[in-house]
């Protein structure tokens, strides 16, 4: 396990953003943001982050934006799971939105939990990932993760 | 420090004597459901059983974890989009070649009930699915989360799941529920006090006295609408109505967990159930609920009385009760899918079927039905029994879903308006 630190531009987005409003890129909530990010920017939500359906098709649309994170207030347990096991990091940070404007970069420290503000210097404390969450980002995702483990160590994943 | 039952559960699959709200712990699965959409190529071009072979090959196998731990059920029948016909191809592909468990045709309906009825889900097991009405489970004393299509491929090939130990709210039930009120008005007038977002990231525990006089259904209800609060999972203590329902679909062997008294919860509530009306959600959220009088002459055109929520027997039982002796208001459709073969069957031999027969209901075969297929048109409004009124949940975004339970759905049927059922008493 090693330490996962990102840094990059942010854009803002508000509370209660459901599954099908994800899809296609935030389509829903901004039907021209596929136009607008570019890869390594970072996604910052308010409050109830991937609400609804279980459907992977949304959560997959950000990766293949090439959003490099994503923070939000509060995220729904099972959005956080299926992002970071689509290797896309995702970080629950209480007060995340009160202290960043769209477009400021922040650096997010997935060990540390620390987001930090670069431009007016703030922070706010959010989840510390785990060693295996951080593992399975490192690799890209749980399947590269699961296809990787057993060359790396030689033993069985199971048991 | 004590532990909820939730917490129990989990330090078990994990392999702890506790885990603490909050840990990121790996857990072992007792048992994975599959539903037959999840095969299908729509969230990857390769399907989940393509990219599980890929996983497994590359960890030196061709076969999953545990082939018995694994139910997979066709929840729609027959098949009518060819999206559901991959899935359905795939999934026959998969339990052959892997040797789990399918349910489908006269033995299927709704994953979420077969499953339950088929005695797989037990007291103190943690349950994962790929579905996430998969929460339902939590009626009968076990740990059970929806999981997504990544975790899914995950999960077949090593057993294990990774996830947060949630904070709990309890909800302590006092009193009896009076006439025409069960676990769906229950858990609605709950989803309207916490709100859409009310238990997010949390595990709901249901316990108090009021908890013995609900049925097995009524409980599955209560749990079945947790993930409309979008909580992990719900949970209800097993009592010795769990004992008694369990010995009777399964082979009885199961564990018992119970809560400490010193267990640690963030909220605690307490609910007279003796002061709850049947419940109405309004468009466009199931907390949005209000007793049903506050609806009172409001016009429908379909009724539905089915999905996992609430078709099944004990819902058939109280529509039929209203639909005794009385029609469906022409020009208004009632449409009944009782959730499984089983509850088709029982409600056949109680004489139910006639009754929606000459109540001129349309009653359809055993599936996820209406609940996730278009049946209005714009303008329309549907009252349901289902589990989302999201706009355009049942049809266009311009016609409506309100929910009720199954009295409720009959009542307004025959008066063509939303109707409090305990007026046909």
């Amino acid at each position: 396990m090693q330490g996962l630190v990102i840094r990059g531009r942010i854009w803002k987005f508000g509370d209660s953003i459901d599954n099908g409003n994800i899809d296609g890129v935030m389509e829903g909530v901004d039907p021209e943001f596929k136009n607008k990010v570019a890869p390594g920017d970072i996604l910052v939500a308010g409050k109830f982050f991937g609400m609804g359906a279980s459907d992977e098709h949304a959560p997959r649309s950000l990766k293949q934006a090439g959003i490099a994170a994503v923070v939000a207030d509060s995220v729904s347990n099972i959005y956080q799971r299926t992002l970071i096991n689509i290797g896309l990091p995702a970080m629950e940070c209480p007060g995340i939105t009160s202290i960043v404007q769209e477009g400021d970069e922040i650096e997010i420290d997935f060990t540390s939990g620390e987001v930090r503000n670069l431009r007016n210097g703030q922070s706010r404390n959010g989840d510390r990932l785990p060693g295996l969450a951080l593992d399975v980002l490192q690799q890209g995702g749980l399947i590269p993760y699961l296809k990787g483990e057993f060359t790396r160590k030689k033993t069985p994943v199971r048991g | 420090m004590g532990m909820t039952i939730t917490e129990k559960i989990i330090a078990r699959a994990v392999g702890k004597e506790q885990v603490k709200v909050g840990d990121f712990v790996q857990a072992n699965v007792d048992k994975l459901y599959i539903k037959d959409l999840r095969f299908s190529k729509k969230e990857d071009a390769r399907g989940l059983y393509g990219v599980l072979l890929e996983v497994l090959q590359s960890m030196g196998t061709d076969r999953v974890w545990d082939a018995k731990k694994i139910i997979t059920n066709l929840d729609e029948q027959p098949a009518r989009t060819e999206r559901r016909t991959e899935g359905q191809e795939m999934a026959r592909k998969f339990t052959r070649e892997q040797g789990s468990i399918l349910y489908e045709g006269e033995e299927g309906g709704i994953g979420h009930n077969v499953i339950v009825e088929h005695g797989h889900v037990k007291p103190g097991e943690f349950i994962v699915g790929a579905d996430s009405h998969t929460c339902t489970y939590g009626a009968l004393g076990a740990f059970a989360t929806g999981i997504g299509f990544t975790e899914t491929v995950g999960v077949l090939a090593t057993g294990k799941i990774w996830l947060k130990v949630p904070l709990a709210i309890r909800f302590e039930l006092r009193g009896r529920p009076g006439p025409c009120v069960v676990g769906k008005d229950i858990v609605l007038w709950i989803a309207g006090k916490i709100g859409y977002e009310g238990a997010i990231n949390r595990t709901l525990e249901y316990t108090g006295a009021g908890i013995d006089v609900l049925s097995i259904e009524s409980r599955l209800t209560l749990c079945n609408m947790a993930v409309e609060m979008i909580a992990v999972n719900a949970i209800i203590p097993p009592d010795d109505r769990t004992v008694s329902y369990m010995r009777e679909v399964s082979d009885g062997h199961f564990k018992l967990y119970q809560s400490d008294a010193d267990a640690e919860y963030e909220q605690s509530h307490v609910v007279d159930l003796s002061r709850i009306d049947p419940q109405v959600a309004a468009p466009e959220y199931p907390s949005n609920a209000h007793p049903v009088g506050d609806f009172r002459g409001l016009k429908i055109h379909q009724g539905f009385i089915g999905t996992c929520t609430n078709g099944r027997i004990e819902d058939l039982r109280m529509a039929a009760e209203i639909l005794r002796g009385r029609k469906v208001r022409p020009g208004v459709r009632l449409i009944i899918t009782p959730a499984s073969f089983m509850a088709y069957g029982l409600a056949e031999k109680e004489g139910l079927m006639e009754i929606f027969r000459q109540a001129n209901a349309t009653v359809t075969s055993s599936e996820c039905g209406l609940c996730v297929r278009p049946s209005l048109a714009a303008g329309e409004v549907c009252i349901s029994s289902g589990n989302r009124n999201y706009r355009g949940r049942m049809g266009p975004k311009e016609s409506s879903v309100f929910l009720s339970n199954a009295a409720t759905v009959a009542a307004s049927t025959v008066t063509g308006e939303i109707t409090d059922p305990r007026e046909f008493l």
